[in-house]
């Protein structure tokens, strides 16, 4: 059953060597990206049980933060990410004690948390000359990875950027699950069930909320990093309410009790609607009809249904 | 100046209303059956787009429009609460995110039926009245009059008629209500149609000042709940009051602060009402 567990990901590590479409690899890369921003956000939604609006806010300022700091500073790629990272602690620290602090629960949170989300949207859009305002920004850069043997290497090409966002998703993933398995994950998961017992059983759940968010917040941010970088593009709608809501689509279609649900539910939203050759508008509503008809006829998403199909049998 | 005042003051009464009756809508659907419906603002694009094609291309008169133009919008909503939204009644999340995906359906496929170019619908009434220097034009008036009629009558009708004093016993308590004879199934999908129609009309009322395109819901939506919050989640009038304080602020705002900023400053107060007084103004202490 162990190996079992690890086949997925071995196959996903040697198929560029196997497939050489790159159509087909460039949706898994975006999969991967996307599912980075999914696994991050189910920490803070799915564990904690938090409906956070502010995931796609701290995407964005991780990708404008990383951006600014290569072009403004001429530092790399993994030097830009330590201003990323402070930024994204700072922002949800003043967002995350404004919630707790108050006690915000269920919608007023994530009205709140939306409301923040807009705001940050608001500055990027208007602060024409840090941002450029609604034209965006054009990333030119690639990060340079160092590999023992090969020297440096810029990361440049569809094959570099599958391997690249791999690695990225997987770091993720580990995180994640390092945080889960640990006290801290069991706390969560305290919150998420019961919040008043929680408290009752001495576990400070101001703390741990906060800490939810704030972990959910970086990785976001880092993933953002790695988009943009990718792209080559950034432009403020990154920030957007309809960016959110699309990774809360991802983890509800994959199943929110899982770490790896939400990356089966990228997959999904990513990839199915560039198989199905349609035009813009179809495609927008074929998404909708995705959502919809999971949400009523698979509430656990996909992951949840299949377990739950194979404890049953 | 002081013409500029007023006249951004009565725009912010005039969208302040309009945000108003959705937060009604937004209100109600929370209250009976515990969902917030996203969905409204593409209701009362429905409405508006209803109302236009009847005024342009079927000829009729603006009033006679109304009728018809409310009903379609009442109809697409009881066809979405029997095929959707009755499956997830008392489900925050899961009625969050189904009126989300029916975002997308609707907007897509107003945009395939109607493109993304604006429309606009021929005048409906002209002129303005003169007011000591100040000028009043009369559509904006009666849209005011119209949208504020709606909202009083419902809440005469939620706390003088059987039906309403039914609806808010059913909303303090599900099963007593339900031992006293009230038809709950019934009565929740009553309410989310009337709100569907409550945001048809809205459209209706907007149609015949402002141009349509298929985006326009989305804003609108994100108002409403702001100005159901600013008021307090359940309570008839606070939609009002909530979304007047809404649409005057970003109005009068706009013209001191940047304008950029506008859709932020409503923002900022809802914020601040949540902190301090999480019931919002006009709802019950808890």
């Amino acid at each position: 059953m162990k190996v079992l567990r690890w086949l997925p990901w071995v196959a996903l590590a040697v198929l560029p060597l196997v497939l050489h479409s790159n159509f087909i690899l460039t949706i898994f890369i975006f999969s991967f990206i996307l599912g980075m921003a999914a696994v991050s956000f189910n920490l803070v939604f799915g564990f904690t049980g938090q409906l956070s609006m502010f995931h796609a806010a701290a995407f964005g300022i991780g990708a404008y933060v990383t951006y600014l700091a290569v072009s403004r500073w001429h530092v790399s790629f993994w030097i830009a990410l330590l201003p990323t990272i402070a930024i994204t602690v700072a922002i949800s620290i003043v967002v995350g004690v404004i919630c707790f602090k108050f006690k915000l629960k269920a919608f007023y949170f994530a009205v709140v948390t939306m409301a923040f989300s807009e705001l940050a949207r608001l500055i990027v859009l208007n602060w024409n000359s840090v941002t450029n305002g609604t034209l965006g920004l054009m990333v030119l850069d690639k990060p340079v990875v160092w590999i023992p043997g090969a020297g440096s290497l810029k990361i440049d090409g569809t094959t570099a950027w599958y391997y690249f966002s791999f690695i990225g998703l997987m770091m993720t993933v580990a995180v994640c699950a390092i945080v889960l398995r640990s006290w801290i994950g069991r706390c969560f998961a305290a919150i998420r069930l019961n919040e008043d017992l929680a408290q009752t059983l001495g576990i400070d759940i101001f703390r741990y909320k906060l800490l939810s968010f704030m972990i959910a917040n970086i990785l976001a941010a880092l993933a953002g990093s790695v988009y943009a970088f990718y792209i080559g593009y950034i432009e403020p709608s990154y920030l957007s309410i309809a960016q959110s809501l699309d990774i809360i689509a991802m983890v509800l279609l994959g199943g929110r009790s899982s770490i790896i649900g939400p990356i089966v539910g990228a997959f999904v939203l990513t990839g199915l609607p560039h198989v199905i050759e349609l035009s813009a508008e179809l495609r927008v509503i074929l998404y909708g009809l995705i959502l919809i008809l999971t949400i009523l006829l698979m509430p656990n998403g996909i992951v949840g249904t299949l377990v739950s199909r194979r404890r049953a049998t | 100046m002081m013409q500029l005042l007023i006249g951004q003051v009565l725009n912010g009464i005039i969208v302040g209303t309009l945000y108003g009756v959705i937060a009604l809508g937004v209100t109600l659907t929370f209250g009976i059956t515990g969902i917030v419906n996203f969905a409204l603002g593409e209701f009362m694009m429905i409405g508006a787009y209803f109302t236009w094609y009847l005024v342009d291309f079927g000829g009729l008169p603006f009033a006679v429009a109304l009728l018809p133009a409310v009903a379609g919008t009442a109809a697409c909503g009881f066809l979405t609460d029997q095929l959707l939204f009755r499956f997830t009644r008392n489900n925050l999340v899961n009625g969050l995110l189904v009126s989300i995906g029916l975002i997308s359906v609707v907007e897509a496929g107003a945009l395939l039926l109607w493109s993304a170019t604006p429309k606009e619908m021929s005048y409906v009434l002209t002129g303005s009245l003169q007011l000591g220097g100040i000028s009043l034009p009369r559509m904006k008036l009666l849209v005011f009059g119209l949208l504020a009629a709606v909202i009083l009558c419902t809440y005469a009708a939620l706390s003088r008629t059987w039906m309403g004093r039914a609806a808010y016993a059913f909303a303090q308590n599900p099963e007593a209500a339900m031992l006293m004879g009230v038809k709950t199934a019934r009565l929740q999908t009553g309410v989310v149609v009337y709100s569907t129609a409550l945001a048809g009309f809205g459209g209706s009322l907007y149609a015949s000042l402002y141009t349509l395109e298929p985006a326009m819901g989305g804003l609108y939506i994100l108002k409403g709940v702001e100005a159901a919050i600013l008021g307090g989640i359940g309570s008839p009038l606070g939609s009002l009051v909530g979304g007047l304080i809404l649409g005057v602020t970003e109005a009068v705002g706009s013209i001191y602060l940047p304008s950029a900023f506008r859709d932020a400053y409503g923002l900022i107060f809802v914020v601040a009402i949540l902190l301090y007084r999480p019931s919002g103004l006009f709802g019950a202490d808890k």
